[in-house]
């Protein structure tokens, strides 16, 4: 579980997050959402460790990331699996070199092991025969589920996605959805997921936030969303037409 | 202005000091060692080889030009040959060209890894990225180089004398007389020196702009250009406060 506490980030002289306070679930898919600019991707930087909270704290589990030395950082972001926007796979490696990398760093299995555990992982995200292919050989949908694959290699507590979506058609999108909370259910993961996605938020959203103007202006999950009274989340719900047409079709 | 200069080479030690910290896997930071090695210095041998043969030859035929006076003996071309290239060309003039290579080489890679996120995908892993991004490249680069240097003293005098034996400007024997003649030994360990400087201050500069590169493909190109003027500059400076030290 992480709880965020009271937390403020700026930049300069203007506040981008303005008194944060949410708890994501474990084996959740817990969403972050809002327009862009909103302040959830400094939200979710804040989460990781990227930037540093001016105020405020956040709890890993009971531990405050903020108290936490560089050492228990390192330890802390080994149990941490991050997907990030465009993927971030390393252009130097193949698709198996780079599931294998966080491995080779932090473990003493053997090659074989090693192989055999990133074979799994990418088994797990239907990528298969594709082990010795360089990330510009593949599709932008096969290089966010070898991202997944590389994120669950440790086989992480927490596992952070950055617009999983964006860029990949409905029907791809979809299955990444599915793909991320399968694997958090399956693993018991605490997974934050940063999004503007409409059907992500009402396929797997768990535990939603709505960020409005760097402050948390709703939270609920994907059966009450569209039910909600805050005008600026209906507002950012109707500018998806087929949300709009829903809510119409309600009477809501 | 200053203030800006100031944190900027703060910021570059602060950069050296998180780049030098040890390494997480000795083995993992020996492959990429060997990859750099292969990156940087053998594949900068042609460059190196043809600049070195050409030049060799050029300072061949200007230094004979110069030497018209019939009471200075001809070996001399063959001696100052020898020693503008152990000097200041196979040092200064080399460093200079592999700024160009080697640094937009390195900032541009790091920069295309910042900016796809490809170095903060390392930092959440608990990967020092800099230290194992940086670390082989500037190690390889900077022990490395002075062989590139011993191989352009040596092609750049066998440049000048298939100009000599070409054109006949003087006799191929003088030639090899003036190369052998006084040689200071010192001078190798001298240029071996410089070139190894030089190539710690590309290296390790490119990787500082290439590693903080922001704002998309055209920060990228600017991290990349910065990177070449900043250790141009330096190189220069370098040679002179070197120059001075060691020969003097």
């Amino acid at each position: 579980m992480i709880e965020v506490k009271g937390l403020f980030k700026g930049f300069g002289d203007k506040v981008v997050l303005h008194d944060i306070d949410a708890v994501f679930g474990t084996g959740q898919c817990n969403m972050i959402i809002g327009k862009s600019g909103s302040g959830k991707t400094v939200l979710l930087k804040n989460l990781i460790g990227l930037f540093e909270p001016d105020r405020g704290d956040i709890l890993y589990d009971g531990d405050s990331l903020v108290a936490m030395d560089e050492g228990r950082r390192k330890l802390l972001h080994q149990n941490i699996g991050v997907l990030f926007q465009g993927s971030a796979l390393f252009d130097f490696a193949t698709v198996i070199e780079n599931v294998m990398f966080p491995m080779n760093f932090f473990t003493d299995w053997s090659v074989a092991q090693k192989r055999e555990r990133a074979e799994f992982c990418l088994e797990k995200v239907n990528i298969v025969g594709s082990n010795d292919k360089y990330p510009s050989e593949l599709s932008g949908g096969m290089q966010k589920r070898v991202g997944i694959a590389r994120a669950l290699a440790l086989s992480p507590k927490y596992l952070f996605c950055d617009e999983p979506n964006s860029g990949l058609d409905p029907y791809t999108s979809i299955l990444i959805d599915k793909l991320i909370s399968d694997l958090t259910k399956e693993f018991n993961i605490t997974t934050v997921i940063n999004t503007h996605d409409m059907n992500s938020m009402l396929e797997i959203g768990d535990n939603i936030c709505f960020i409005d103007s760097g402050t948390i202006a709703w939270k609920g999950d994907r059966h009450s969303i569209l039910d909600t009274d805050c005008a600026s989340l209906k507002e950012f719900i109707c500018a998806n037409t087929l949300a709009r047409n829903i809510m119409e079709g309600q009477g809501r | 202005m200053i203030k800006t200069a100031i944190e900027k080479v703060g910021e570059y030690f602060l950069f050296l000091r998180k780049v030098f910290s040890r390494p997480e896997n000795a083995r993992l930071y020996w492959k990429q060692f060997i990859l750099e090695t292969d990156k940087l210095i053998i594949s900068s041998i042609l460059i190196v080889a043809v600049i070195s043969i050409f030049i060799g030859g050029v300072l061949a035929i200007q230094t004979a030009s110069n030497l018209e006076n019939p009471f200075i003996d001809k070996m001399y071309v063959g001696y100052m040959v020898r020693e503008s290239l152990i000097l200041e060309f196979c040092s200064t003039m080399v460093a200079l060209i592999l700024a160009g290579k080697m640094g937009s080489n390195i900032a541009s890679e790091l920069g295309s890894m910042r900016i796809t996120e490809q170095i903060d995908a390392m930092d959440m892993m608990g990967v020092n990225s800099a230290a194992f991004l940086v670390q082989p490249k500037i190690i390889a680069a900077t022990l490395l180089s002075p062989l590139l240097m011993m191989l352009s003293f040596i092609l750049g005098l066998i440049g000048g004398y298939i100009v000599v034996d070409f054109t006949g400007i003087i006799r191929t024997a003088s030639y090899i007389e003036g190369i052998k003649y006084s040689f200071n030994g010192f001078y190798i360990v001298y240029s071996c020196f410089k070139t190894a400087l030089f190539c710690f201050l590309i290296s390790s500069i490119s990787s500082f702009e290439g590693y903080y590169a922001g704002g998309g493909s055209l920060g990228v190109g600017r991290s990349s250009t910065r990177a070449i003027v900043a250790a141009s500059i330096l190189i220069l400076m370098f040679d002179l406060i070197v120059t001075e030290v060691m020969l003097y």
